[in-house]
């Protein structure tokens, strides 16, 4: 997979404008800087550890990294379909303060089952580096995207770029569930 | 907010449960010494060796729970059960099997057709096929490699122009031929076009010069391009004899096109034996991955990933295959030296001889099980012989 499928499968995966639609704003309808940035840095963290660990995880589950392409990209095509039928996120309490970034941006709107299954399979497969490369330029525009105030960005234009990259993420499942059948 | 974090975490952990059970069980490779796998081959031979009948035709299958004898003969599986033995002698440093094997190519010698310009043999109660002729004669090039003995070359020559006589302008194979009309019949046989090829290679080893090696290549393209599209399979088949073919071939002779190919073939025989090792037959892993395949089908996916692994060995084109195709072959091995039936177990039923050694499906044994599975251990043993080395 080269650099540019694996951030497309990033992007997609960590649903940057879904997660937009669901992260706390300020009273100026930009997200909260430190809550999106701590929850972004928490959903890193979590991708770094299952991309570096995979290989002893995946030894220690006893699957191949071929096979488990295969069940990563189920687990995408589950996702994809998700976002296709539901494109904005549930409306989940907020607790105060920092609190925040761990629930609910880290985990369910970024850490998410995809986003799991998709750093074991790259993490195995493509290595750590460009793991975390494409899934750091994928927070880095979800970053920029918070960064923005709504005017330009109303929930319509959020829902549809939802829909369009839980599209992109079904066809990612695909490719990685087809390149696991094929590969030996 | 505590109810939907447990609410979420919950989706999650019975998710990644249901992905466990349902889509990524396990692969179990038991582990095993080139001892055992030298061994069970040798069983697998042992049963071959003791069931062979008065008349040189072997015993075809055996229902040991029902403590039945299958009635059925196939001359395509004879000829391959054959040229098994031979190959077992060959690869084994085995002689003593050698007079076995040669009751059951008397069996096939004493069926011969000769027409013009070619000879085969014709199986009882069928006609003259493509399939049963090709293993002749690759089970004639084995006995050759094992014995040294050139009694039988002009046979294979004739039983190679055979071959080529059901060869279409586009390397397409015809796999029967019609004694009334004196023509090849325009039928497909789903693994006799590999076989062919695969025997024609085999003859370009023992006969270089002739052109049996040429005569395989417009096979090998048509069943690399043209084969499954022709013969309306839904994906690529997994053709053991194509892989024997490639490997027999060697680097030297595949263009990009039989490469591509050959990578092809490691993938569908890696994800064959990948799902076989997922499977347990119990519980409810019994429910989501049904039993342990045939040992016929996980037999010739062993031969299939065994052969690309002595091709990848020449080939630079294959070589980033290499570490996933040793995994494989070592995990084939372990699952069906663990599967064989032992001598304690064989003790348990009625007739401990048709038991021991082989491998059943559901409770039945046929003679082409215990032929894949035997051939694709000789072929692993050069592997994990490298392997024990290496420590």
């Amino acid at each position: 997979m080269t650099l540019g499928l694996l951030v497309a499968a990033y992007l997609a995966a960590l649903n940057v404008a879904r997660t937009r639609l669901g992260v706390p704003e300020d009273e100026r309808g930009r997200a909260h800087p430190a809550v999106l940035a701590g929850g972004a840095l928490v959903a890193f963290g979590v991708i770094a550890a299952l991309a570096g660990w995979s290989g002893p995880l995946l030894r220690s589950l006893e699957i191949t990294s071929e096979t488990f392409r295969i069940g990563a990209g189920f687990v995408a095509a589950v996702a994809g379909g998700v976002v296709l039928a539901v494109p904005r996120p549930a409306a989940e309490p907020v607790p105060r303060g920092w609190r925040a970034a761990l629930w609910p941006v880290a985990f369910p709107l970024l850490a998410g089952p995809e986003v799991l299954a998709l750093a074991v399979a790259t993490g195995s497969q493509e290595g750590l580096g460009l793991t975390l490369g494409a899934a750091g330029i994928a927070l880095a525009a979800l970053l920029t995207l918070g960064f923005l105030p709504r005017r330009p960005l109303p929930d319509r234009v959020l829902v549809w770029a939802s829909r369009v990259l839980g599209a992109v993420l079904l066809l990612a499942a695909i490719w990685l569930a087809v390149d696991g059948i094929r590969d030996v | 907010m505590a109810r939907r974090l447990v609410l979420h975490l919950a989706l999650l952990g019975a998710g990644l449960a249901g992905l466990r059970l349902a889509v990524v069980p396990a692969e179990v490779c038991p582990q095993v010494t080139t001892a055992q796998v030298s061994h069970a081959a040798d069983e697998a031979a042992a049963w071959m060796v003791r069931n062979i009948q008065e008349d040189g035709s072997y015993l075809y299958g055996y229902n040991r729970d029902e403590d039945e004898v299958s009635s059925q003969y196939n001359g395509t599986r004879h000829a391959g059960v054959t040229m098994s033995l031979y190959q077992y002698a060959a690869v084994a440093g085995r002689p003593e099997v050698i007079a076995t094997a040669d009751r059951g190519l008397a069996f096939m010698l004493g069926r011969l057709v000769a027409e013009p310009g070619w000879q085969a043999w014709q199986p009882p109660g069928e006609g003259v096929q493509l399939g049963s002729n090709a293993l002749l004669a690759a089970a004639l090039v084995m006995r050759r490699r094992a014995t040294g003995d050139p009694a039988y070359d002009d046979l294979m020559r004739g039983v190679g122009r055979f071959l080529v006589a059901q060869q279409q302008p586009d390397g397409r194979m015809y796999a029967l031929w019609d004694a009334a009309t004196g023509l090849a019949v325009p039928v497909a046989g789903k693994f006799a076009t590999g076989e062919a090829a695969w025997a024609l290679t085999l003859l370009d080893s023992v006969f270089p010069g002739e052109g049996w090696g040429e005569a395989a290549l417009p096979t090998l393209h048509y069943l690399a391009q043209h084969r499954d599209r022709d013969e309306g399979n839904f994906t690529r088949m997994p053709d053991h004899w194509a892989a024997y073919t490639l490997a027999e071939a060697g680097p030297a002779a595949l263009d990009q096109v039989l490469s591509d190919y050959s990578r092809q073939l490691a993938g569908y025989f890696g994800i064959r034996l990948r799902f076989e090792a997922q499977r347990r037959g119990t519980g409810i892993n019994l429910l989501l991955r049904w039993v342990p395949g045939t040992p016929a089908g996980v037999g010739t996916a062993g031969e299939g990933i065994a052969a690309i692994w002595r091709l990848a060995q020449e080939d630079s084109r294959l070589a980033d295959l290499l570490p996933n195709v040793e995994e494989r072959l070592a995990c084939f091995a372990g699952i069906m030296v663990t599967r064989q039936s032992t001598a304690a177990e064989a003790a348990g039923f009625p007739r401990p001889g048709l038991v021991q050694g082989a491998w059943f499906y559901r409770g039945y044994v046929q003679m082409d099980d215990v032929q894949h599975v035997m051939s694709a251990l000789l072929a692993a043993l050069p592997m994990l012989e490298t392997q024990e080395v290496a420590g």
